[in-house]
């Protein structure tokens, strides 16, 4: 049964330098979580605190409601930061050994690692030196590293970073299959679009503290200001009246359709591109009047709230 | 899993690496090649019995000859009452040789077989009291001595018969009786020379401890420098890691000197020369046990040395301190080579006794129980260092960043 991994108030600090502080977060099983903030922002440390590399000056990190221990962690997939494998080791003894500590048996492990090669494409260099394989294909021998003893847990530092976009979607894929499974997954990522395609759940941190917790679609919710996006296709021409619009009226608001929001307090363009219009609303606006302005000057095709995308909220909270 | 399985696992890797490293194979077999020839070449050179021709011309001659061919014959039977050491200098006393006498016709050109090379040498003359050995270049020393030997023995034979003796009279004249040695102390015949033996065990345990000691240190600063110690203490005890990299080099250096010693011993045996495979092997059990402890007891602090490296280069700086325990009590060993006080001394303080207590067993210059106190000093040293080192490594093998001081590790926190 798989269960979730929970952060509660860790702080650690190197020296004077406080790296996390308090930090709070949950990891769900069958879920996806992107881990993401600016370089130095403790990303690193977090996962380091969660695989017992480092430990928190305070705090706690369970699973399940179980403080993690040493037993625990060794049945965790990890990949660290900093790239970890023997150069001069042969790709598939090397799952092999890494598998064994990781407690599996010699023949299991033997298993393991001939299927993760062949999934990654690799089963044809399994008998060469790590060293001699380019660099994303390093990285994929190091995802099955992660992967070979089939982890309750996944905690991936950057995992995409150095990959093409077609090695991405092969990772990416293989991360949502063990999600699928009820493994929960962390992955830090500065690829903030990718992070939106793939998790389901994300956690922003800014110099040591979360900013923003949660599920992606509802953080996205959230933080959506009001902000609406309004297509506005002129009147027909009536042959019989001429231009639909007065000119007049045209002139003092050469922006077309625009011409309606000066009529509504509280409304102000944020952009403009033919006949769609994005406006953001003060906090007393009325969006019906709004609505109302706008047919009265031309065809409401579309109005509906803009959600903002995960590189807003993440630019909108590390400000 | 047990924290044996890991233990084993990691030892395991540590095996295949250095199995498979052509620096640690190459060396081995060099090692090997040269105990192999160091044991075989000089017993096949003492051993060697050289066959000489000798051409003959008179009967005189003959009859020396044939005395002198029995004489070389003689010397090669062994005497069970010399003490090996001797035997293989070469006994005291007349060479061993296979003489072949070739009889020249009197109007035969003796000196023509010489010159041709056909024979090594030509004896010439009709009287004992004429004769002359005529060689090319020289005559070979063995003939020479045993012609000597024969002329003597068969002019004071024909003297003696003329005077009338008995044949055992004249026997006492032509062998006589030589004083018994009996020594009241008598140490047992060694078969090599005392100081070579010190000198050989101080040399296999310098070398092995040196490569190995570096071979793990260097093993710790590779799984610190390609960052794999972050996946691996994400999954075992530090303390297990590094008893697995300790037991696998151990392994691998303990096996290497048992290759070696046995490549010797078996290269000595097939020489002949059961006795000294005799004495070397009584005191390779010894020489094992103080191997392991000694191998042990610095084992854990070539690991610490190594954590402290942050990078390959860093480890010349982080081991000197080790080399230096390694190389200056080699040198004090081969300094405290004769036995002595000295030598007494530093076979209790632990970083010399594997160099000098199995020697002193060897030389049987050890009381029974002495072998026995220094293994317990160089065990508790062991415990003590073993304690230090693990400590060393666990708090610097995770600070990757830069190259640490002994201080700065012992005080740093675990995590």
């Amino acid at each position: 049964m798989p269960e979730e991994l929970t952060l509660s108030g860790v702080t650690r600090t190197f020296g004077d330098r406080t790296a996390l502080e308090d930090v709070s977060f949950t990891v769900r099983p069958g879920r996806m979580t992107g881990f993401v903030g600016a370089n130095g922002a403790g990303k690193t440390t977090a996962m380091r605190i969660i695989m017992g590399v480092l430990s928190p000056d305070s705090g706690r990190v369970e699973l399940g409601g179980t403080e993690l221990d040493l037993g625990m962690r060794r049945r965790f997939g990890y990949m660290p930061e900093e790239r970890g494998l023997y150069p001069k080791m042969k790709v598939a003894e090397q799952l092999v050994y890494l598998g064994r500590v990781h407690g599996l048996g010699g023949a299991t492990a033997r298993q393991r690692a001939g299927a993760l090669l062949e999934l990654l494409g690799l089963e044809d260099r399994s008998e060469d030196l790590l060293q001699t394989l380019s660099l994303g294909n390093q990285q994929r021998v190091q995802v099955a590293a992660a992967l070979v003893h089939e982890p309750t847990l996944l905690v991936l530092d950057e995992p995409f970073s150095g990959l093409d976009p077609i090695a991405v979607d092969a990772m990416a894929e293989i991360l949502r299959l063990r999600a699928a499974a009820g493994v929960p997954v962390l992955f830090s990522s500065h690829q903030l679009e990718l992070v939106e395609r793939l998790c389901d759940d994300v956690v922003i941190i800014d110099h040591g503290r979360v900013v923003a917790a949660g599920e992606a679609d509802g953080l996205r919710t959230e933080r959506a200001g009001r902000r609406l996006r309004l297509r506005v296709d002129p009147f027909p021409e009536d042959p019989a009246t001429g231009p639909a619009s007065d000119p007049a009226a045209l002139a003092e608001a050469p922006s077309g359709v625009a011409a309606f929001l000066d009529q509504v307090p509280g409304v102000s363009l944020h952009a403009h591109d033919g006949t769609v219009v994005v406006v953001d609303l003060a906090e007393d606006a009325d969006d019906q009047a709004l609505l109302a302005e706008a047919q009265r000057h031309g065809l409401v095709r579309e109005m509906s709230p803009v959600l903002p995308t995960l590189a807003e909220i993440f630019r909108e909270a590390v400000r | 899993m047990s924290g044996w399985t890991t233990v084993r696992v990691v030892a395991a890797r540590e095996i295949t690496v250095k199995l498979r490293d052509k620096a640690f194979l190459g060396s081995t077999l060099f090692l090997l090649l040269l105990v192999i020839a160091a044991t075989v070449i000089p017993v096949l050179i003492s051993n060697q019995t050289p066959s000489i021709r000798v051409a003959v011309q008179g009967q005189a001659a003959a009859e020396v000859v044939e005395r002198a061919a029995e004489l070389g014959a003689e010397a090669q039977q062994p005497d069970a009452d010399l003490p090996p050491a001797l035997l293989m200098l070469g006994a005291p006393g007349l060479p061993a040789a296979d003489v072949t006498a070739v009889e020249v016709e009197p109007e035969g050109d003796a000196a023509a077989l010489v010159e041709s090379g056909d024979v090594a040498a030509a004896l010439l003359g009709e009287r004992i009291t004429d004769l002359r050995l005529v060689g090319s270049e020289a005559v070979p020393v063995e003939l020479e001595a045993l012609v000597r030997a024969a002329a003597n023995e068969v002019q004071v034979a024909g003297a003696a018969a003329e005077a009338g003796l008995s044949a055992a009279e004249v026997r006492s004249l032509t062998t006589p009786a030589t004083p018994e040695v009996v020594l009241l102390d008598a140490q047992p015949a060694s078969v090599v020379p005392p100081q070579l033996l010190v000198l050989l065990f101080a040399f296999l345990f310098y070398l092995s401890v040196l490569t190995f000691g570096m071979s793990i240190a260097q093993s710790v600063v590779e799984e610190k420098q390609s960052r794999v110690v972050e996946l691996l203490v994400a999954a075992v005890p530090v303390r297990w890691l590094l008893a697995g990299k300790v037991l696998g080099n151990t392994l691998m250096a303990v096996g290497q000197i048992v290759v070696i010693l046995g490549a010797g011993l078996l290269a000595a045996t097939l020489a002949g020369q059961g006795r000294l495979v005799e004495v070397v092997l009584g005191a390779s059990g010894w020489f094992v046990l103080f191997f392991l402890l000694g191998f042990t007891m610095l084992a854990c602090l070539w690991a610490a040395a190594g954590a402290l490296a942050s990078r390959v280069e860093d480890l010349n700086s982080t081991t000197i301190f080790m080399q230096v325990l390694v190389i200056a009590p080699f040198f004090a060993a081969i300094f405290a080579i004769d036995p002595g006080p000295t030598q007494r001394v530093l076979s209790y303080v632990p970083f010399t006794a594997p160099l000098l207590m199995p020697a002193r067993v060897v030389l049987d210059n050890a009381e029974p129980w002495e072998p026995v106190v220094a293994a317990l000093v160089v065990l508790g040293t062991a415990g003590l260092f073993v304690v230090l080192g693990t400590r060393l490594y666990e708090r610097s093998v995770l600070h990757t960043a830069s190259r640490l001081t002994a201080r700065d590790a012992w005080r740093r926190g675990l995590r």
